[in-house]
Order: C-alpha cells, then structure tokens, then sequence
C-alpha cells in the first residue's frame, strides 16, 4: 500500500490529465463542497429536497450575494469594507422612507408609476457610492488605515439609519418595486431579485477577469507597489473599488428593501460577518490579489443552505453560529491546504 | 440711551424670569433611562412618551442607549449611579444580569423604577408592566378563538416566531404563550428565532417553513416590524391576506396597518402611554421614598391594579388584543396619538 504524501504529489509524477482535473477541482472546490452539502441534507433533512426550497435558498442568497460581490472586490484589491452592512440598511432606509406608504415612509408617489423603479435604485446606488467615497477619501487621500475607516462608517451610518426615521420603520413599498420579490420566472420558480443578484455576479466575474481594471485590481491586491510601478494607477483604481463596493452595497440594500417590502432601523444586522464568511468560504484571500466570483457566489449558496436545513431541523439557532464558525475555520484549513498543494504542483 | 437702558433692563428681567422659571423647570432633578435599544419603534415612543410625562411632573428625562448589549448596560448603570440622579428607570436586556445593577443603584440610596421588563428576582422601587408572560397569555388566547373560529376547534399547527433568542422579553412571551397553550395537544407549535430580531431573518422562517409545513394554519411572531417581513414572504409566494392566520405583539404602527389591510388578524398591545405615565404618576413618591399604596388606580383612562409584590410596589396596565373591531381606539400606541394631557403626581 501506498500512502499519498506531498512528495508523492509533485508535479512530475502527475499526468497532465491528472494535473488538470486536480487544478479543476481545486479551482471550485467550494462547488463541490455545495453540492456534497445540498446531497446529505437532501438525504437526512425531510422536506429539504424539493424545487421550493431550492428556490427559497437562491432567494435567500440575493442580497447577502450581492453584498459580497462589492467586498470580494475590496479585499482582492487588498483593502477590506466594514460598512457594507449599514450602507445597505441607509440605502433600505432612504428608499423605504421615501416611498413606503406607512410608518416613517413618506409616501412620494411618482408619475407613471414604475418611474419609482429606476428612481429608487438610483438613489440607493447614489447613497452606496457617496459612502464608499468618502471611504475611499480617507484611505486613498489621507492614507488613513481602511479597517479604522470603514469601521467608523459602520458605526456612524448605522447611527443615521437609527436617526433619519427617528427609530420607526418605513413599511409597505409599491408594487411597482414589489413586484421583484412576488414575481418568478423559469422553472425554479426563482424571484426578479436573485436573477438581478445572479446578473451582477456574471457582470462583475467578467470585468474581474477580462477587462484592465478587473486584472489591475488583483495585480495590486497582490502587490501594490509592484503594480504601482508597472505604472498601473494604483490610487484611482482602489478609490474607483471603494465607490463600487459601496454602491453594490446600495444595491444590496434596496433589494432588501424590497425583498421585505419596506426597513427597521435594526435591517441587515449581521450581514457584514456573513459577508465575510462567504468571501472566504468563496476562497478569496484576506491577503488580496485571489479570487474568484464564481467561488464567493458558492460560498453565499452554501451558507444560505445551512440557514435553510437549521430552519427546517428542529435545531436551536445558536447552531448556524456555531456551524458557520466552524465553516469558516474549515474554509481557511482548506485554503492552506489547496495553497500547499498547488505549490507542489508546479 | 435711555431706550438703550430700558431694552437692556427689560433683556435682564427676561433673561432672569426664563432662567427661574427653567430652574422651576428642573428644579426637582434628573431621572436616567436605561432604554434596551432604539431600533424599534415601542422603544423610540417610550423615550418619547416618558419625556413628556417625567416633564409633566417636574423632572428632566436623560436617556441612555444599551443597544441590546446587556454588558453596555450594566456599565451605564455603574456610570449613572456615580452621577447620582433622582432616579433610574430600568428596561432591562437581560433581567438576571442587570440585578446587581439594581441593588447596587439602589445600595447608593437611588430608586429604581422598572419600566415594560420586569424584574422579580430583586426589590425595585416601582414597576409598571404590562407583562410580558402576560402578552403570551393574550396571545394564546386570541390564537386559540382564532383557530376555533377556522377549524370548530382549537387545533392545527402554529409558527411561532420569536426575536433574538438571548433576549428574556421574547423568551417570556414564548413561555406565556407556550403555558397556555398546553391545554390543546392538538395544536403544534413550531417556534423558530429571528436572531438580532432583524427582520429579514423573520423572512427566511416564514418562507422555508411554509415550504416544509404548508398546513401552517397561523403565525405569531413576537414584534410587529418581524410581521411585516412575514407578510413580504407571505405574499411572495403567492398568498393572499386571510390565506394564513397572522398574530403579533407589541401593537406598533406597522402591525395596526397590517390589520387594516386584511393580513393580521390580533396585535397584542402594550400599553406605552400608560405604562410610561404610571411612572411619572408615582414619581415623587419614588424619589422621595414615600409610601406607594397598593389599589386601583387610573392611568390614562385605563384602570390599573397596583400591588405590593415580593420585588416591591408593582402596577400592572392591562394590555389588550387589537382587531379589526377596535384599531381606531386612540389609547392604542400604534396609532400615534400621543396624549396631550398633563399627568399628575399621585397625592
């Protein structure tokens, strides 16, 4: 018998067809790690293997996917957001406020009446993007540390979605934004909203991948002096990562919005570290310069799987934590492990 | 010049009138409020509400925001004792962990009023509750007529769906409404957490358990703004209002505009203008460490028993289950019609 060790697994010992099939697993392990899920809670969980819940569970990945998008993007740049999460309540506040039709809401109804759709999300991308600007000043112009920055934005715009409805919610959207959380399309019966979070990740995965901007926002996550003297504009590029990553979190927040058709003060609490988890969990490096959309798209899959079977098993909530601890923990096992292999590889 | 003298002698008596009078104002203290947080609107009304009411009576309102840590809290406690003021008023986080900070607060010879969280397991000076084992009960009551009035008998299964599970208020509620609905083996009960009581999570519940238990005859979540998110999930997958049965506690603005249009069936109510008032009403007693006499008062027009318990003078205002039948009731909170009249101190 023979044990498999590192030195067995060099890269002279494998067939190029070995190679390439290990580079692919390696690739999208967090894909097979879903469907490995997805198949034992199918098989153990009553209820679990059916098209709604399926349905349920992309639907569920919609805003916390989009979010990620903005801090994948972020931390691949090298830099990290701390305040997706309150961008994305200010952004549900600020359209909940000025279109729900009651608590806080102020009830503006606009001529004809699907105006409020582009109107609302262009007011949610505004607020995201006026935000991640003024991140994006601090720590680009004033060279200020962006874990201090960001996290201060957390605090002070939470404090605003506290302040701007003075504590109330806004409930009760139109129905002409209403609608991208009622109406489903195609046969998994998924909602507007996810197919608007599947889209932003094809687009986003394309321009990290095939366009100069995508490329020089890895090339400078990974070395941002390097980049800087292959004369890539290092400073545009990251502040242009901080006015999208608050944008998209705009984005996130007016899906949430409507996706509950309406803000709390308290909405989108707990989606920061979530977010976090399905960046890594994705496989993107805290270190920056790695990482796929595709593989953060998995990671949010994978844990509004987990959320999914803990609400249908009998199991205390405490539980996700723990699993979702547990999850990140085995994500970053993997991460040094896939690391160590690929170096042996080459 | 002698205009001159005037205005400025006229600005002196002015200045000096508005200074006693705000001295007059103020002149009996300051009473702090421990409000739990301020991400929801019961909370935000009830700093509203008790600012009006302890101004009524003389006294000067300073609120401070836990923001549902209990740790923050127990500091705050520590800080305000040093500080002295007349009184604390107290809506816990965690009842157990903040009993040291009541018998500290009050070691130091100031009162402690409990507000809407009540604290039995040590002496206050004063609560005014409306209970919230007591919401439970209500609940379970208007949940068992419900299910009657729909299946002829109490049976059926009931999603229950709670706030953030480390919170003793929603953990009360289930253990009101839990104990009385005992007495029906026929209803099941399938409780699920919103953690940090965020609305999106009441969401997800909702929608994965209409998917994995579609006999789902009605739901109760704990608060009203977890209702709407319910409702969202609700209408996404295509129900309409009546479809399921809904029930929710706190009686906010958002849950009365569920009622309105046909998707809430009860909002329990707590009583915040009265609960907030009763504590301005004993005040002075409490401050000035009087005697409060148990027996039946009136606060705001509703008639409320107060009680000498174990943990001190206890006044409970009944709450009540909103329906259809009486929502435009001005007395209810939800509707935002804050009383106007000044409360008096209780000779």
């Amino acid at each position: 018998m023979t044990a498999i060790t590192p030195t067995t697994l060099s890269a002279t010992s494998l067939s190029p067809r070995t190679r390439a099939v290990t580079e692919f697993v390696l690739d999208n392990l967090v894909w097979f790690i879903l469907a490995t899920v997805l198949t034992v809670f199918s098989l153990t969980i009553p209820q679990f293997f059916q098209i709604g819940i399926f349905s349920n569970i992309i639907e569920q990945s919609a805003v916390l996917g989009v979010m990620s998008i903005g801090l994948s993007l972020l931390i691949i740049a090298g830099h990290l957001d701390l305040s997706v999460e309150s961008v994305a309540a200010l952004s549900a506040m600020v359209v909940a406020m000025l279109f729900a039709n009651s608590g806080a809401g102020l009830k503006y109804v606009l001529t004809p009446e699907w105006l409020v759709f582009p109107v609302s999300l262009a007011i949610a991308l505004a607020v995201g993007a006026v935000i991640g600007a003024t991140n994006a000043f601090f720590v680009v112009r004033l060279k200020m540390n962006a874990f201090i920055v960001t996290l201060a934005s957390f605090i002070w715009v939470r404090g605003l979605v506290q302040k701007l409805p003075d504590g109330r919610s806004a409930q009760g959207l139109p129905d002409a934004l209403r609608f991208l959380a009622i109406e489903r399309y195609n046969v998994l019966y998924i909602p507007l909203i996810a197919w608007i979070a599947i889209l932003c990740f094809v687009v986003f995965a394309f321009i990290l991948k095939r366009t100069p901007f995508g490329r020089h926002l890895t090339l400078i996550g990974g070395n941002k002096i390097a980049s800087f003297r292959a004369g890539i504009a290092t400073d545009r590029i990251i502040t242009v990562s901080f006015i999208l990553a608050g944008a998209i979190a705009g984005l996130a927040g007016w899906l949430l919005a409507i996706r509950t058709s309406g803000a709390t003060a308290n909405l989108g609490t707990g989606m920061l570290f979530q977010a976090f988890a399905a960046v890594v969990i994705g496989g993107v490096s805290l270190q920056g310069g790695v990482g796929r959309l595709s593989g953060v798209f998995a990671g949010v899959l994978l844990l509004s799987s987990i959320h999914t079977a803990i609400n249908l098993m009998s199991l205390p909530a405490s539980y996700t934590q723990i699993i979702l601890g547990l999850l990140v923990l085995a994500a970053v096992l993997l991460d040094t492990l896939k690391l160590s292999i690929r170096q042996r590889l080459t | 010049m002698r205009l001159l003298r005037s205005l400025i002698a006229a600005g002196a008596v002015a200045a000096l009138t508005m200074s006693a009078g705000s001295a007059l104002a103020e002149s009996k203290g300051k009473i702090y409020y421990m409000v739990p947080t301020l991400l929801d609107e019961f909370q935000t009304e009830s700093v509203h509400a008790l600012e009006k009411f302890m101004k009524d009576v003389g006294y000067e309102l300073v609120t401070l925001n836990a923001d549902s840590k209990t740790d923050v809290q127990q500091s705050q406690m520590n800080d305000t004792i040093i500080l002295k003021p007349k009184a604390i008023i107290l809506a816990a986080n965690d009842f157990e962990a903040l009993k040291p900070s009541v018998e500290k607060a009050r070691a130091a010879g100031i009162p402690v009023m409990i507000f809407d969280r009540q604290i039995t397991s040590t002496m206050s000076d004063l609560t005014s509750v409306a209970g919230t084992v007591e919401i439970g009960y209500i609940a379970a009551t208007e949940i068992q007529r419900l299910l009657k009035e729909k299946k002829g008998a109490v049976k059926g299964k009931v999603l229950q769906v709670l706030g953030d599970p480390g919170d003793s208020y929603t953990l009360d509620i289930q253990k009101g409404f839990e104990e009385k609905m005992k007495a029906f083996p026929d209803v099941t009960i399938i409780s699920k957490p919103a953690m940090a009581w965020e609305a999106s999570n009441a969401g997800t519940i909702v929608a994965d358990q209409m998917l994995a238990n579609p006999d789902i005859d009605l739901i109760f979540v704990h608060a009203a703004h977890l209702a709407v998110a319910a409702v969202a999930s609700l209408e996404a997958k295509g129900k309409k209002p009546g479809d399921v049965m809904l029930v929710s506690s706190n009686g906010a603005p958002v849950g009365l505009d569920l009622i309105r249009k046909g998707w809430e069936n009860v909002e329990v109510e707590q009583p915040l203008y009265a609960q907030a008032a009763a504590l301005a009403m004993f005040a002075d007693k409490v401050v000035n460490k009087q005697e409060i006499k148990p027996g039946k008062y009136s606060v705001l027009g509703l008639d409320s028993e107060l009680a000498i318990e174990k943990w001190g003078p206890n006044i409970k205002i009944p709450g009540a289950a909103i329906t259809k039948a009486n929502i435009d009731q001005p007395k209810f909170w939800g509707n935002m019609k804050a009383p106007t009249d000044a409360v008096k101190s209780v000779e």
